[in-house]
């Protein structure tokens, strides 16, 4: 219980809290019809594959920036300290359907807005003064919010998939300070190697999206 | 609230060291206070309980529309006040509101309909008369009046890059009500917060959050206030199509050297290009110029990071600047980047400069020497710095002869012969191309002349016309120059093609731009910019200010070429003047723009320089004069406000019996030099006839025993007037019935001295008048001392003496004054009272004597003398001045208020 209280409740903070963390889940239950406030928009392919690319484009950024700001030992022992090794990070199937992808795409986008959720957390109290470190922690978790708000949309309204199920990482909460580090060190890595892949996917499988879309 | 009064009084008095336990007390007074206030608010509430109430409370209605409001009296206040509803009457801005719209719903509501409310904020009271005359206030209510919110309009957004959306609108009509303007703003999965617009812009909002590009945002406006609340029309678009996008930076200039007619631009675009393709517009102007020239859109069309500008001048600077926007057009233009400038690399000269010569006067037999001149390139035909010119001279069959020259002459001695000579200019990359002109042998004529060369000016230009000879002809060459007295010909020239055979002298084709550097008030120092070689048209000689005043001629003054800028002097102040000038070429000369400026009516400091001295001149005048009125005043106050003495002070006896006789032994004394009689301080009495001291005495005793009935008659009134005595004591040369018939019928008398100001009196003067006023100084006329005169003149006795003497300023406060204060206090006067006054002024006198040397009064009164008390000195001053009376023989103890004449008083 005590891990639960430690660990869940803040998880639950952060994921709710908007700026800080990507919404978790579809919000629909499994039986009910999707419902969105206002139509979506006709062009979310395009915005989530721009999105991607925005992501792309300064995940890298974000990951020397992050290594850089814990300072040593991390920026010289990157291949120990920041392998992307984190463990049940959700698959991701670059050659599957569109509908397929979108799903893989949204338990990813999920598990990393939880995930920089809690490193942007951690960071706020390790390193108080990285601000460019923060800023850039938060710009791409308004980014990966508003991904997931197109992929549901999209989802929602074009493949009529009101429930996703989705996965989070480790709590980071009752780890030392070192491991925080690592982890998030290690999360940011997988996520630079994995939103290239993501991202060259979508830009590439537009044509099947387009030729059969209820597929 | 008499706790306080008390409280504080107490605490006022206590002694410190029961500070705390005042403390104490004092905070258990507050406390009583506190509840004391308290219960008095809950008693009053329930005093001020009201007699009904309106129903609504606090009305908002809109404007143009009808209101209905109904008062409802209680019935404990009916009961009380014996009256109902139809007692009820309305008020609007405490103005009765007409019955006609009242409507008595029942015996306690009364209500009131206003239709068509105009007024944005009205009073409405209800109010009931009871007894039939005491109007009483029921109850008030304020009703606001405004408009609903109109639907907000051209709602838009705009991101600027890096910053939080702004979004804006046209809110409608004025409501006259507080009206709040909310934006709202959704995902389709999620609400952002609302953002409230801020008072002083109600029109537009920032909103909290980041803006998330790439996912469409549904963004509207409520308007709301207490009539009613209306929404905008939602939009909905992606960000990223509303973004602004942060200028390109750090631009640059580079030229190239292999193409002179091109500049290269980098730039760094801003971060949001890894996103978004962006589209560049690029501007450039030259230096000088003020409009911008545009490269086309369509050629930056796409993200770049550098762009190729072709087509330009060489050796010309150019300025920059770039802004960027979405490609696909949606969004908005950045701000213009920061300018940046290049130089376009050097080119080789593009014409060849314009060539002459002159012979010059040789005394060498067989030689000539010949002045080579040409003009300077101007810069659009230089392409660059020119280093120098290269000149060739060739003479027939001759080899070749190379100068290279920096100036733009070249003087060579030639022989006789024909010669032929080249120029070009050269610049960092290359020649010109060659002028060619031919030196013609020393013995060479024309034989095709130029015939009927003529000038006339025509169009503000000097044209030339000829006939051209029949010959075909390569070019021409006019050659001229101004005609002066004062200058030598300087010969100018000009190259026309040879078709041609009229042309003007290219003078200016603008003139300089004059105006002022500094004005001062009898001089103006004028400047002006060089006029740019493309309009110069020649070489400026000189240019000419042409300067005038409104009314005045028109001054020209010649001012060299090499000069920017003159001092026009000898201007007036304070005037307008028109300022233009010229500049000249030996073409001519060219008018620029009027410029007018006025001289100040003060020169810097000149105000100061006044207005200083002549305060300070004032300073010290008013300091003089205060100086002067403070050592003068004595002499002022007499001028000014002298003493009027109070009659009611006054008393006969005074100035009688306790005055000695004396002698005026001063001839200043004997002259009422100020004319400031006040007080009768002085009694003299000179027996001009001599009469012997005893008759003084007897005089003595009968004035003692007369005194009594004449003060009855004159009683407060003899000494207190300047020159005024008792007329029945001295002005009656009849026996002493006439004299109390006299005073018993003329209440003042008056003694008027004779001299005045300095002025030695011709007669002892004794008038009359019937005045029942004090006479003053002033009131003194020269017919009444004539008629005096003349009256007194059948007595046949003119002694010229004094004999009274009073001093109205300066001696006020004498011991004397005081002294005669105090004798006033016996109103009639019997002889023990004179003796005793006597004695007292006697030993005033002499406290006075001893204390006070400067007054005057006791010098000329020394009463002591009289009794042998007054000093040496003042017994020798008497001598001086011949005093006859009997000071020698012995002074009586007493002495005699009288005049000793002839047919004057005399007291038998």
């Amino acid at each position: 219980m005590k891990v639960l209280a430690a660990g869940v409740v803040p998880l639950l903070l952060v994921l709710h809290w908007k700026h800080g963390a990507g919404s978790p889940l579809p919000i629909t239950p499994d039986n009910a019809t999707c419902a969105t406030r206002h139509p979506c928009h006709s062009n979310l392919m395009d915005q989530i594959r721009n999105q991607l690319v925005q992501l792309n484009s300064s995940a890298n950024a974000l990951f020397i920036l992050y290594y850089t700001a814990q300072g040593e030992p991390f920026p010289s022992n990157l291949d120990k300290l920041c392998r992307p090794d984190v463990t049940d990070f959700p698959p991701f199937h670059a050659n599957g359907k569109e509908k397929a992808r979108l799903v893989e795409l949204y338990r990813i986008i999920a598990y990393l807005g939880a995930s920089l959720g809690n490193i942007t957390r951690d960071q706020k109290v390790l390193n108080p003064n990285a601000l460019s470190l923060h800023s850039k922690l938060n710009a791409t978790s308004d980014t990966m919010r508003g991904l997931l708000s197109n992929v549901l949309c999209h989802l929602c309204s074009k493949y009529h998939v009101a429930n996703v199920d989705v996965a989070y990482g480790p709590d980071t909460s009752n780890k030392d300070v070192f491991q925080k580090k690592k982890l998030g060190c290690q999360l940011l890595g997988k996520y630079k190697q994995v939103i290239a892949v993501v991202a060259q996917a979508f830009q590439t499988g537009d044509l099947e999206a387009y030729s059969d879309p209820r597929s | 609230m008499s706790f306080g009064g008390v409280k504080h009084s107490f605490i006022l008095a206590i002694p410190p060291v029961w500070k705390y336990l005042c403390k104490m007390l004092t905070l258990q007074t507050w406390i009583v206070q506190a509840l004391f206030v308290f219960l008095t608010t809950e008693s009053i509430g329930g005093l001020l309980d009201p007699c009904g109430y309106i129903n609504p409370e606090s009305p908002v209605v809109q404007l143009g529309s009808n209101f209905t409001a109904v008062c409802v009296l209680k019935e404990k206040c009916m009961d009380y006040f014996h009256v109902n509803a139809n007692y009820i009457f309305w008020k609007t801005n405490h103005v009765t509101v007409p019955k006609e719209q009242y409507t008595v719903i029942n015996r306690t509501a009364s209500s009131v309909t206003f239709t068509n409310i105009s007024l944005l904020n009205i009073q409405l009271t209800c109010n009931i008369r009871t007894f039939g005359q005491i109007d009483q206030n029921v109850y008030g209510i304020r009703i606001i009046s405004g408009l609903p919110p109109e639907k907000p309009k051209n709602l838009n957004c705009i991101v600027n890059e890096g910053k939080k959306m702004m979004c804006q609108w046209a809110p409608g009509r004025e409501t006259y009500l507080e009206t709040n303007f909310t934006l709202k703003s959704e995902w389709a999965t999620e609400k952002f917060d609302d953002c409230e617009a801020k008072r002083d812009t109600p029109t537009s909002c920032t909103v909290d959050y980041s803006p998330v590009y790439f996912v469409n945002i549904e963004v509207w406006v409520e308007a709301e206030n207490a009539l009613g609340k209306v929404t905008s029309d939602h939009i909905n678009f992606d960000p990223i199509d509303k973004v602004k996008p942060n200028p390109p930076h750090n631009l640059s200039v580079s030229n190239s050297e292999e193409l002179s007619s091109i500049l290269k631009l980098t730039w760094i675009d801003s971060s949001i290009k890894t996103f978004i393709r962006l589209k560049y517009n690029i501007q450039y102007r030259t230096k000088d110029a003020s409009t911008w020239s545009q490269i086309p859109p369509e050629d930056t069309a796409s993200t770049r990071s550098s762009f190729t500008v072709q087509d330009l001048k060489p050796f010309t600077e150019y300025v920059f600047r770039i802004r960027c926007m979405k490609a696909d057009g949606k969004g908005f233009w950045s701000d213009w980047s920061e300018e940046a400038s290049g130089i376009t690399y050097e080119d080789r000269p593009s014409k060849a400069p314009s060539f002459w010569y002159k012979i010059e006067p040789s005394h060498t037999h067989g030689h000539r020497s010949v002045r080579l001149i040409w003009k300077t390139l101007p810069p659009f035909q230089a392409n660059g710095n020119i280093l120098d010119y290269e000149v060739t001279l060739t003479r027939w069959k001759s080899r070749l002869q190379n100068y290279s020259v920096n100036d733009t002459e070249l003087t060579v001695n030639l022989t006789n012969d024909r010669y032929i000579a080249t120029l070009t200019a050269r610049n960092l990359v290359g020649k010109s191309d060659a002028s060619v002109l031919t030196i013609p042998a020393c013995d060479f004529q024309a034989t095709h002349p130029v015939k009927d060369l003529k000038a006339f000016p025509k169009d503000n230009v000097l044209w030339v016309e000829w006939t051209a000879p029949n010959e075909s002809v390569n070019k021409y060459v006019l050659e001229w120059c101004v005609l002066s007295d004062k200058l030598p010909c300087n010969p100018d020239w000009q190259q026309e093609d040879g078709t041609v055979h009229r042309t003007y002298l290219r003078a200016p084709s603008k003139g300089p731009t004059v105006r002022t550097k500094k004005v001062g008030k009898n001089e103006a120092v004028l400047e002006w910019d060089q006029l740019p070689v493309d309009v110069q048209n020649g070489f400026i000689r000189n240019y000419t200010i042409f300067y005038r005043t409104i009314i005045g001629n028109e001054t020209a003054v010649n001012v060299d070429s090499s000069h920017t800028e003159y001092t026009l002097s000898s201007l007036t102040s304070d005037t307008l003047y028109m300022v233009r000038m010229a500049a000249y070429t030996d073409e001519g000369g060219k008018y620029g723009p009027e410029f007018t400026f006025t001289t100040p009516k003060f020169a810097q400091g000149e105000i100061e320089a006044i207005v200083v001295p002549v305060c300070l001149a004032f300073l010290l005048t008013t300091l003089l004069g205060v100086l002067f009125c403070f050592n003068k005043r004595d002499l002022i106050k007499k001028h000014i406000w002298p003493n009027v003495p109070d009659p009611s002070k006054s008393h006969i006896a005074q100035w009688s019996p306790h005055t000695p006789p004396r002698h005026n032994f001063n001839p200043k004394d004997q002259m009422y030099s100020d004319g400031n009689f006040t007080d009768v301080s002085v009694v003299e009495i000179e027996a001009n006839d001599r009469k012997p001291f005893t008759e003084d005495l007897k005089s003595l005793e009968l004035f003692k025993k007369e005194k009594i009935s004449t003060e009855g008659h004159s009683s407060g009134i003899g000494g207190s007037s300047c020159m005024s005595s008792s007329r029945p004591s001295i002005s009656s040369s009849d026996e002493n019935e006439s004299a109390q018939n006299t005073s018993s019928t003329v209440q003042y008398s008056t003694v008027v001295h004779s001299g005045y100001r300095h002025q030695v009196p011709s007669v002892q003067v004794f008038s009359r008048s019937e005045s029942t006023q004090p006479l003053l100084d002033s009131e003194e006329r020269p017919e009444d001392l004539q008629l005096v005169d003349n009256v007194e003149g059948s007595d046949g006795i003119l002694p010229r003496q004094q004999y009274f003497k009073q001093n109205c300023s300066q001696h006020e406060t004498s011991p004397v004054i005081s002294h005669f204060e105090r004798s006033k206090q016996g109103s009639s006067v019997n002889e023990e009272d004179f003796v005793r006054l006597k004695q007292q002024q006697i030993s005033d006198h002499i406290s006075q004597s001893n204390g006070s040397g400067q007054m005057k009064m006791f010098q000329e009164v020394p009463t002591a003398n009289v009794f042998g008390l007054g000093t040496e000195g003042q017994v020798e001053r008497f001598e001086t001045v011949g005093m006859e009376a009997a000071l020698d023989e012995g002074m009586p103890k007493s002495y005699l208020p009288q005049t000793v004449r002839q047919g004057g008083y005399m007291p038998q």
